[in-house]
């Protein structure tokens, strides 16, 4: 009776030892981020593995479905941003993979906005302000040229921001497993205490 | 084979709650106070068991357990899985809150058949068929779980023996591994400690 919980505990502790606690977890992640006018998925279970033809739907904030497609053997899916006045606010991407697994990512209005609305409305809203017409040729050049060299100065920086945004999403951390087992034991303790005061 | 939310439909998932809390009673109502050290370390290894990832066969799985939990607990299979799987849910985002009672049936069901094919077979006197009866018996519960889910899928539209290959074929090497962890567990804890074959 003495060694009995002892040696399962030492199994546990040997299984929790044999994972790599980062990778193996078992849901489907979907992430997505807005590039130029497109807007680009990636569906992977939490070990990495690619959904390989899983259904994506996008929809808009009021539900309404605007487009479906199927992820490729990379477990990337890409449509490009619906004109404006379809979506109000944020999109809503869906995943269903194999097995009822299904997970959702919303892409912000506001990040979707900053590549197709905004700017082109700033923009517009300077040109007319200013007016003559020689202006507007150079403003425009002065647009593309700041944004060419923005998008590639930044460019490590946002997949960057991606990797980590994504490796958020995945940490399953050692704290939250030996808390789950303390949760599991404190509530059969209390299972046990009521069953034992009714006997 | 967590079912995520927002896959399965309210008659599904109110079937699967009722018959869950029905189990779960009578699995209470049959458990003495004196398992209940057992009840929590196997809830324990329940919930680890889903963090190890399988990394065989076309799929992203991880072990399940159900087979050992089912032998070793009887009828107390049914809160220790749902404990296990309300945690998974909460800490891990494995399957979800309202898809847990569909999630305990699928994988506490198959736990108690298993109880009730083996129970007698693993306590038997030679060493042999208690080795072979494990294995089966780790098999056998993760293909009806297997079946289960699949059986769950159906009212989603998916066709029955589509949703069924794609779960089994996905879990063969589970199946496989969980047959030989059930046999070696059955095997150490019987020359060990065999009290605790005893429900």
């Amino acid at each position: 009776m003495k060694n009995k919980p002892y040696l399962i505990l030492i199994f546990i502790f040997l299984i929790i030892i044999m994972m790599d606690v980062s990778a193996f977890a078992h849901k489907v992640n979907i992430f997505a981020y807005v590039d130029g006018d497109k807007v680009y998925t990636e569906s992977y279970f939490n070990d990495g593995k690619k959904c390989v033809d899983s259904k994506i739907e996008v929809f808009d904030n009021q539900g309404n479905k605007l487009l479906e497609g199927l992820t490729d053997e990379d477990g990337m899916f890409s449509f490009e941003i619906p004109s404006e006045d379809v979506i109000d606010g944020g999109l809503k991407v869906v995943l269903t993979a194999s097995m009822g697994h299904r997970a959702e990512y919303i892409i912000p209005a506001n990040e979707l906005r900053g590549v197709t609305g905004l700017i082109k409305e700033k923009i517009e809203e300077r040109v007319s302000a200013v007016s003559p017409e020689v202006y507007l040729l150079d403003l425009k050049e002065i647009q593309s040229i700041i944004e060419n060299t923005l998008d590639e100065k930044l460019k490590p920086i946002i997949g960057e921001m991606r990797e980590i945004k994504k490796s958020q999403e995945d940490w399953i951390s050692p704290t939250e497993i030996i808390g789950g087992i303390g949760y599991i034991i404190g509530i059969f303790g209390i299972i046990a205490y009521f069953l034992s005061r009714k006997k | 084979m967590h079912i995520s939310e927002g896959i399965l439909s309210a008659p599904v998932l109110i079937t699967g709650v009722s018959l869950t809390a029905t189990a779960v009673g009578y699995g209470l109502k049959k458990m003495d106070y004196k398992q209940m050290p057992k009840v929590a370390i196997l809830s324990s290894v329940f919930f680890v068991a889903s963090l190890i990832h399988v990394p065989l066969g076309p799929s992203s799985v991880h072990l399940i357990l159900n087979g050992v939990t089912g032998v070793l607990l009887g009828w107390s299979a049914f809160p220790a899985i749902l404990v296990a799987l309300a945690l998974q849910g909460v800490l891990f985002q494995f399957g979800g809150i309202t898809t847990l009672g569909v999630n305990t049936f699928n994988m506490a069901l198959p736990a108690i058949i298993c109880f009730y094919l083996f129970n007698r077979g693993v306590r038997s006197e030679n060493n042999f068929i208690v080795l072979i009866l494990a294995f089966v018996c780790g098999f056998l519960a993760v293909l009806l779980s297997g079946v289960m889910v699949a059986a769950a899928l159906v009212f989603t539209g998916e066709p029955f023996i589509q949703a069924a290959k794609l779960v089994i074929i996905a879990h063969l090497p589970v199946m496989i591994l969980e047959g030989v962890l059930t046999a070696f567990c059955i095997g150490f804890l019987r020359k060990v400690r065999p009290e605790i074959l005893n429900v």
